[in-house]
């Protein structure tokens, strides 16, 4: 089952004395599995925010529909089987942490637990901070305190926009910790966030949204497979001209090649050549790609 | 996909805005509002009743044969009704504006009720006594001897009407007339001879003095000819404000006040000297008494005393569901002022009017009883 | 009936931590001390015999208490009216648009209740807020001059909740005006001019005799008959502070009135915010 189904979906912002509206979303079709950690990367002003704010019923889709835990994100009782953190979550300074989260679980219909939000604050690195007051809190704090709400009430689907924005390298390790128990425990995680090496470490599928479509959406390792080509590294003092008639190609650095083999039979027949010619192998892995890399390849090649 | 649906909330705000509007719009009422009452208290003379003082000073006194250098320079005219008052201390005199009373809407009031047999009455006293009570009649004086009128008594019949009368002249213009035997109408309508028990003058046509007796009455037309006492009126000139005014004694006062509050009544004898009043008509009735006495901390103490019964009384008026008299009693006031204080009581004239209504229905018996004070 | 008053919490527990309220309440709660403690009258058998503000003697009539405090009641009911609003438009002002900053908004929309329900919850907490200040600050008047005359009357609260009501027409127009525009600014203008309207229908009868037969008296006929009679209602809390007969025809039907323009007010804010992306 899906968490997350997106058909068609078009988004035109108008503005009152315009003629033309402003396209965020030009038709995205999209599909999270349940249980899966999803990531959505794009550049700036690829309809990211947009798309989310859909999902979540705050804005209207001009076209196309949108399912969520298979129904209306209208629909409160969906609503609240969902954990929110927008992008720049604004907190009522004069508050606690704890009185903020009292009020949250109120709203979303649960039963105030002290004890509980106690833990869920210990849990994002906030127990010392509890009882202070929002406005003294630095932003990774403020950023934990809103993943703390998100999380409130065990939610189905969380949906986390830069949930690591102004954390320190050390919190993020126990932020993505924090997210891999949850995806562990069965929720669904939709993540937006433009550090790249985040939603790598963290999510398994990944969507690329540009210019308000969908380019590219799949498993993580489909997307940064590299297809039939490796990397292979030789000892110094290799003779170029006997690699090169063995198909191999040579790379950037030092002692550095690459080879076209389409199976493991393939491969081995170029090695052995290269080793015939007196070649030494010291390193050989699959010629991919990294997050960063797909994106740019993915959004050049649209452009 | 479950769409947002709007339009019945627009469709709500738009028949609440209606509903609102025809709320209002009946509940406010397009009518204007009644004017709140507003009563004009006599406080000080007006510019009118001054002119109305200067036109009175008729009466120009000769120099006594007697009179020294110092009376060379020629008297002022004088009014001879403020002349023919009594004078000295504890001497009462309330004057009765009655021609000015008679054109303000509470005399209007009053001149329907007398006219309710259609002015029989009034026509068979103005053939027989050649006196029209309602344009001859210019002021009424009541003291503690007797009433003096003042007004145009030229067409008056005196001889006629006072002929059983002993009657000699007293000086010039002036006439007395002594009791003696008069015919008297009986119930069974024939006649019979009785002995009068007034004295009646008249001065010039202008005056008539009726009187316990004829010295009372002599001693009138003295003060008026200039051969009475040095001492000033009991009113003054500046105190002929209103269309009734006067010096009320403090024993006739603590006497009225005497059966329903006999402590403030023994109050006033201890603490007032004299009580001056005044009484404007000319659209609500308002009185103004000012309550003089030589002693500061006992006339606040009485003002004080006055105030807090007026309270009580509409107080009570409110509780017992007396709206006419709480309304009333809304515009009493005491208004302290060193050695003197002034109380304020009003009577709205629509209250008056509502209680004269009969009147101008003769056929129709009064509705209630007379109107509380 | 739990979200709206979650989020009617919600502005509260927001409002209790704005220090402007906070002086607000303190500036009341100063006031009531400086005139329990300066004020001094001599009642004598409901009578007022003397007043004395700071030991001056201000009134030297003597006349029924309750007279004589009409015009003080009168004047504390306008300015408990007017001043109220006013009040209220300034400190309320900013708590719509405040609660549709970019960053709250998503994250309430995102919770699971209704769109009206924030709305509606709004109103409801600063009405809450609005009617506390009203009871706080004219019971606080009742007390002191009950316990200094011994003349107890409600007039003064009720001019208070009449007041309410008032600001309910009012914020109704600022919290839809804060659906169309997120100004704190605009918000306030909205509740000025509303005001300011408001003062000129409960005059409609006679300003629109000023008016030229024809097209301009019947347009603000019109304009007026739709907005609510605030003057008519400062008159009559007035009238009803001083236990004086009202001049309204029926203040039950013109209460009803204006608090049902409120609700189409908030019902046109409602459709507006329904249809809304943020």
């Amino acid at each position: 089952m899906s968490a997350i189904e997106v058909i068609g979906l078009q988004k035109t912002y108008r503005r009152a004395f315009r003629r033309a509206g402003n396209e965020a979303l030009r038709g995205v079709d999209l599909t999270v599995p349940e249980g899966s950690a999803f990531g959505l990367i794009g550049p700036n002003g690829a309809g990211k925010t947009t798309f989310i704010k859909a999902i979540l019923g705050i804005v209207q889709p001009t076209a196309g529909t949108v399912k969520v835990l298979g129904g209306s994100p209208e629909d409160p009782r969906i609503r609240a089987r969902i954990g929110y953190l927008p992008e720049r979550l604004h907190l009522p300074g004069a508050w606690t942490a704890t009185a903020f989260l009292h009020t949250v679980a109120k709203l979303k219909g649960l039963r105030p637990d002290g004890a509980a939000h106690l833990r869920l604050l210990e849990r994002v690195g906030l127990a010392e901070a509890a009882l202070r007051k929002i406005g003294g809190y630095s932003k990774g704090m403020r950023q934990r305190l809103g993943l703390a709400t998100a999380l409130l009430g065990a939610p189905s689907l969380l949906v986390l926009d830069e949930p690591t924005d102004g954390i320190d390298p050390m919190g993020r390790v126990e932020v993505r910790g924090i997210l891999q128990e949850e995806i562990r425990r069965g929720t669904t995680l939709f993540l937006n966030s433009h550090l790249l090496a985040e939603t790598e470490r963290v999510c398994d599928r990944v969507a690329i949204l540009a210019n308000g479509r969908v380019l590219r959406e799949g498993r993580l390792e489909e997307l940064s497979r590299g297809g039939a080509r490796w990397a292979v590294r030789f000892a110094p003092g290799v003779d170029s001209g006997a690699l090169a008639a063995a198909g191999f190609q040579a790379g950037g650095a030092d002692g550095l090649y690459h080879v076209e083999a389409a199976d493991a039979a393939a491969l081995n027949l170029a090695l052995d050549k290269a080793r015939a010619a007196g070649a030494l192998l010291v390193e050989l892995r699959r010629d991919g790609q990294d997050l960063e890399a797909v994106l740019t390849s993915t959004v050049g090649a649209a452009a | 996909m479950k769409r947002r649906r709007g339009g019945i909330w627009l469709a709500l705000a738009v028949v609440l805005l209606a509903v609102g509007a025809w709320l209002m719009f009946t509940g406010q009422g397009d009518e204007p509002p009644p004017q709140a009452p507003k009563v004009d208290f006599p406080r000080r003379m007006r510019q009118e009743e001054w002119k109305r003082a200067e036109r009175r000073r008729t009466q120009v006194l000769a120099l006594a044969p007697d009179a020294g250098p110092t009376e060379a320079t020629p008297r002022r005219p004088r009014d001879p009704v403020l002349a023919a008052l009594p004078r000295g201390k504890g001497k009462s005199a309330v004057v009765i504006e009655a021609n000015a009373l008679r054109h303000s809407p509470i005399g209007e009031l009053l001149v329907d009720c007398l006219m309710r047999d259609g002015g029989k009455r009034m026509d068979a006293f103005r053939q027989f006594s050649g006196v029209d009570p309602l344009q001859d009649l210019d002021r009424l004086v009541i003291t503690d001897d007797g009433l003096i009128l003042s007004g145009n008594f030229g067409n008056a019949r005196f001889k006629e009407l006072f002929k059983e009368r002993v009657s000699s002249d007293y000086g010039p213009g002036a006439r007395v007339y002594e009791p003696g035997s008069i015919v008297v109408t009986l119930p069974d309508g024939g006649t019979g001879r009785g002995q009068g028990d007034e004295t009646v003058a008249t001065w010039n046509d202008q005056l008539l003095v009726v009187g316990d007796t004829p010295g009372a009455v002599k001693d009138v037309l003295d003060r008026v000819e200039g051969r009475g006492s040095d001492e000033p009126p009991v009113i003054s000139e500046g105190s002929t404000y209103g269309e009734m005014y006067g010096v009320v004694s403090v024993e006739q006062l603590a006497r009225m006040l005497g059966r329903d509050q006999p402590e403030l009544a023994d109050q006033l004898r201890e603490v007032a000297d004299s009580v001056e009043l005044h009484l404007d008509a000319r659209s609500d009735v308002a009185m103004v008494a000012e309550i003089r006495g030589s002693d500061e901390a006992k006339v606040t103490d009485l003002g004080k005393s006055l105030g807090a019964a007026l309270s009580v009384a509409r107080l009570k008026a409110q509780a017992d569901g007396n709206k006419d008299l709480a309304q009333l009693l809304d515009f009493a006031q005491v208004q302290p002022d060193g050695s003197e204080f002034k109380l304020e009581l009003a009577v709205p004239i629509d209250a008056i009017r509502e209680r004269l209504a009969f009147c101008r229905d003769a056929g129709q018996p009064p509705r209630e009883a007379g109107m509380q004070p | 009936m739990r979200p709206l008053f979650g989020i009617a919490g919600y502005v509260l527990r927001e409002a209790a931590s704005r220090k402007f309220i906070l002086a607000f309440m303190v500036g009341i709660t100063l006031l009531l001390l400086v005139l329990s403690l300066s004020l001094k009258l001599e009642v004598l058998d409901g009578a007022l015999a003397a007043t004395r503000l700071f030991g001056n003697a201000l009134n030297h009539r003597i006349v029924a208490v309750d007279v004589a405090l009409r015009p003080l009641y009168m004047a504390c009911a306008y300015v408990v009216f007017y001043g109220g609003i006013l009040f209220g438009i300034v400190a309320c002002s900013d708590f719509a648009p405040s609660l549709m900053s970019p960053g709250r908004i998503e994250h309430l929309l995102a919770l699971p209740l209704q769109r009206w329900h924030i709305l509606g919850g709004t109103f409801l907490g600063v009405m809450t807020l609005a009617l506390c200040g009203a009871i706080y600050g004219s019971g606080g008047l009742l007390l002191i001059f009950g316990v200094k005359t011994g003349y107890w009357t409600l007039g003064p609260l009720i001019a208070a909740l009449l007041a309410c009501a008032s600001f309910a027409a009012v914020y109704a127009v600022m919290l839809t005006t804060a659906t169309l525009v997120r100004s704190a600014a605009l918000c306030a203008a909205s509740g000025f001019l509303l005001l300011v309207g408001g003062i000129i229908a409960g005059y409609r009868t006679p300003i629109s005799r000023v008016f030229e037969e024809g097209l301009g008296r019947r347009l603000f006929e019109g304009v007026t008959l739709l907005l609510p009679r605030l003057s008519s209602l400062a008159n009559a809390s007035a009238e009803l502070a001083a236990s004086q007969p009202l001049e309204v025809k029926s203040l039950e039907m013109l209460l009803a009135g204006v608090l049902v323009f409120g609700l189409g007010a908030l019902a046109v804010g409602f459709w507006r915010f329904e249809g809304k992306d943020y």
